[in-house]
């Protein structure tokens, strides 16, 4: 029933994907888009929050963009060469180009925003990059040249606006990048220029006419609405406040798909992370998780089909490995993950000298570092927003006799609790992989990665092998000799279970019919997007 | 008389706000939750994270970081937002017209509606229209505001398509001048009717309680008595009836902040409430402290106004 139903929606997806190409865009107009918080500030480059992103993304470019399939294209580099096995690579910038108060870009733009801005402010290039990268050189004006210690992979994927958006240094240079007032009233590069920022109701761009790609974008205005309540943006569009929403909530979707005033189209990019599973992580710290015997019965006891239906709807895809599918030549066909099987779940805890004696919770006896007869309760710490997740959890535990205790906490106290105290059993966490496993699938298995900044390795994992073979697949530059290693490390982990893998959780995007040209894959979504009158 | 009696009481806000503002600073300090989040973004390294905590002073003990904090608010600065990178005065200002319209047009609908029905209800009391009123009112005040917003969106909303479903103007069009003022005040139709309509319920029904009781003393006999056209007689009753309804809308005024969050979240209304739910989400502290002064200078002053209506509204009352 499910998959006929998303075979439907893909059908329909694509229908409307080919009826768009063929529709010739139209000039002029604004486009409303929703976005769900205040930014604050409009400088993508130091931060990594979702909200400042998905605001101000559009005004800014980095050195390389992504296609559908999350592959490097030319952004404000027209092109690349990788030297010394990866070790360096060469970048050849577009010409041409210059920001929207009309000063020249150059390479020295380049150099400036990785040393001062990106490398100081944006965490995920910092902590990825950071360690690695020897220097940034700007021979001439249109080449940059990044130098590593030794070969570094992901580099081209880490280089687009979500990633990498490069500032002006005329703007930036002799300031506190985080105290600008340019992050109120930003100067980029990119297809439209700010124009106002109303706190915390609107961001007002138009058009840069002096654009490096000719002709786009085709909207003369963009105005990014702070709409805060999900149910209020569905309404919202669908009263022709707004044309294009970030996200539908799952119940909402249905209706918005029954209407043809609507298109929705789904994706894995989001400028706050992508490529997202939702992932039960076990305290290992713990004497009660310590033993995969329970850890694995607790994965065998979660029906992750279940999750996918009475949570995401069936927009989305139980894990079938612990990488995403969205990273293809990363993702490991095939593994033997554990599936739902309760008998096999009760077993094991019998075996782990979990005992049960009647209906209810099962007791000890006979466990190692754990007094008899205590019972195997254990807490789940979870975002309020994830509820759901834990009542399922809690549900399908209670079915094999584990008491699952839930614990709603807002992400501002889940981080610290969870990384700092490690005052947890268990809890989920919505870990997205990035474009790359190198930036967002290695925080959750290696050692160094344990310790108090938020959301790395939950599990508290440790295992020698894994960290050896993370080390080398981010010194590989060549695809095809990477996707043996995350194979292998995929294959360890699945036999260790430090973390549950659940379910894969794309968002849905939504627009009006009137609109197309949309690429909901990348920060630019806007580019090439118009709207009929 | 009055006048050292307002001197007294103003002499009064001073320690009130100082033990306002050191309680609320310790309370928020000490609660769990980290601003680094909010801060630095999600994915850092650790070393990132303790370089940001040092450069906001979050690394200080507390003590100190209080000290710090007094002493800039006496100086007159609220310091900086960790969210916005600007100054709290600046952030809590820029949001504070959207808030007092929104809050000032509903307390002003809901008073004077709530008044008229309550008169109307009192002088037909027992009548099947007081029965009406009584039980509208009953279920107005019941109804969460949450709920009655979604209705109203969707039926007066989506259902008529009168009314925009969010925000403070049309997004799509900038207006100037008087088309601007009328392009807010459609905008500001649907919120203003959902924060009304609880406040409105609760009005009608004390005024219809105190002018009932007013009709039956022996003041309002002896008027009658006299020959005093009803409408005369309602109007006395009406005044002293008044002083109970003027203490509920004085206390209304720490709404300024806080009433309105559901009905600004819900309807994107850019003000203070939604400041103060995303200061807590993000726990902004800095703005969060400003916002709990602003409220409780507020609730002060209000308390302050509430009293000298009381003198103006019943000549007997006396401050010594």
């Amino acid at each position: 029933m499910s998959r006929c139903r998303t075979a439907v929606v893909l059908v329909a997806l694509l229908a409307g994907a080919t009826a768009q190409a063929q529709e010739t865009p139209v000039r002029g107009g604004t486009l409303v888009v929703a976005i769900s918080a205040d930014p604050g500030h409009l400088n993508p480059a130091i931060t990594t929050s979702g909200a400042t992103h998905a605001a101000a993304e559009l005004l800014y470019n980095g050195l390389l963009g992504r296609d559908e399939r999350g592959e490097p294209v030319p952004d404000l580099a027209e092109s690349w060469t990788i030297e010394q096995s990866g070790a360096v690579y060469r970048f050849r910038l577009r010409d041409g180009v210059s920001w929207h108060d009309g000063t020249r870009f150059t390479a020295g733009d380049v150099k400036f925003t990785f040393d001062e801005v990106l490398l100081k402010f944006h965490a995920r290039t910092k902590a990825s990059m950071g360690g690695v990268l020897a220097s940034i050189e700007a021979p001439d004006d249109r080449t940059v040249v990044f130098r590593f210690k030794h070969p570094y992979a992901p580099l081209l994927q880490q280089l687009d606006a979500t990633e990498a958006p490069i500032v002006a240094r005329h703007v930036y240079q002799g300031s506190d990048p985080q105290a600008n007032p340019a992050n109120a009233s930003p100067v980029g590069t990119g297809p439209f220029k700010f124009v106002a920022y109303r706190k915390g109701a609107e961001i007002r761009l138009a058009r840069n006419p002096s654009y490096f790609r000719r002709g786009v974008p085709y909207f003369d205005e963009l105005v990014m609405r702070v709409i805060p309540d999900d149910g209020t943006q569905v309404l919202a569009l669908e009263n022709g406040e707004v044309d294009y929403l970030w996200g539908v909530p799952g119940p909402q979707q249905s209706r918005l798909q029954a209407d043809n005033r609507f298109r929705m189209a789904q994706t894995s990019y989001h400028p706050g992370g992508s490529n997202c599973i939702m992932t039960m992580s076990f305290n290992l710290d713990r004497p009660v998780l310590k033993d995969l015997r329970v850890r694995r019965a607790i994965a065998l006891a979660l029906d992750r089909d279940a999750f996918l239906r009475q949570i995401l709807f069936g927009e989305g895809k139980a894990a079938t490995a612990p990488i995403s599918s969205e990273i293809p030549w990363a993702h490991a066909g095939g593994l033997a993950m554990p599936a739902f099987d309760r008998v096999e779940a009760q077993r094991l805890l019998d075996a782990a000298g979990w005992k049960k004696e009647r209906q209810g919770t099962r007791t000890a006896r006979g466990v190692a570092g754990v007094i008899d007869g205590t019972r195997l309760a254990i807490d789940f710490l979870h975002f309020p927003t994830f509820a759901k997740y834990g009542e399922l959890i809690r549900q399908y535990l209670g079915a094999v006799g584990i008491e699952l205790i839930q614990r709603p906490l807002e992400p501002a106290v889940f981080a610290p609790t969870v990384f700092k105290d490690r005052a947890f059993d268990t809890n989920v966490i919505s870990y997205c992989n990035g474009p790359d496993p190198e930036i967002g699938v290695r925080r959750m298995y290696h050692s160094s990665q344990i310790g108090p900044a938020p959301f790395t390795n939950a599990a508290g994992y440790r295992n020698d092998r894994v960290d050896a073979l993370f080390d080398q697949g981010a010194r590989t530059v060549e695809r095809e000799k990477r996707t043996p290693i995350y194979r292998q490390i995929q294959e360890i982990v699945v036999q260790d279970l430090p973390y549950v893998w659940l379910v894969e959780t794309p968002t849905t995007r939504a627009w009006s019919a009137r609109c197309g040209g949309f690429r909901a894959w990348t920060g630019l979504f806007a580019e090439t997007a118009f709207c009929k009158p | 008389m009055t006048a050292r009696y307002l001197l007294r009481r103003l002499a009064q806000v001073v320690p009130a706000v100082a033990g306002i503002l050191v309680i609320t600073f310790v309370a928020v300090h000490t609660a769990p939750g980290d601003p680094v989040l909010a801060l630095a973004g999600e994915h850092g390294d650790a070393v990132y994270y303790a370089f940001i905590r040092e450069k906001f002073g979050l690394d200080r003990p507390l003590p100190e970081q209080l000290l710090v904090y007094v002493g800039r608010v006496i100086s007159g600065d609220l310091g900086l937002s960790f969210v916005h990178g600007r100054p709290v005065a600046a952030v809590v200002a820029e949001r504070l017209p959207a808030t007092l319209l929104l809050i000032g047009t509903a307390l002003v609908l809901s008073t004077t509606t709530g008044v008229a029905l309550g008169v109307l209800a009192a002088r037909r009391a027992g009548r099947p229209s007081d029965l009406a009123l009584r039980t509208g009112a009953l279920l107005a005040h019941a109804m969460p505001s949450f709920w009655l917003a979604q209705m109203a969106a969707i039926v007066l909303a989506l259902g008529t398509g009168w009314f925009p479903v969010q925000g403070l103007t049309d997004a799509r069009r900038a207006f100037t001048g008087w088309r601007y003022a009328l392009d807010v005040a459609h905008h500001l139709v649907l919120p203003v009717l959902v924060l009304a309509a609880g406040e409105l319920a609760l009005t009608t029904r004390l005024v219809r309680t105190g002018v009932r009781e007013a009709l039956a003393t022996d003041y309002a006999r002896t008027a009658r008595a006299k020959g005093l056209p009803e409408r005369s007689v309602v109007r006395h009753a009406l005044r002293n009836a008044l002083l109970p309804i003027v203490t509920v809308i004085g206390s209304r005024a720490g709404l300024v902040v806080t009433g309105a969050v559901l009905v600004e979240t819900v309807f994107a209304w850019p003000g203070l409430g939604q400041l103060l739910l995303s200061s807590i989400q993000t726990r902004d502290v800095p703005v969060l402290l400003g916002l709990f002064l602003l409220t409780s200078v507020s609730v002060i002053a209000a308390n302050l106004l509430t009293d000298l209506a009381y003198v103006w509204l019943d000549p007997r009352i006396r401050y010594e």
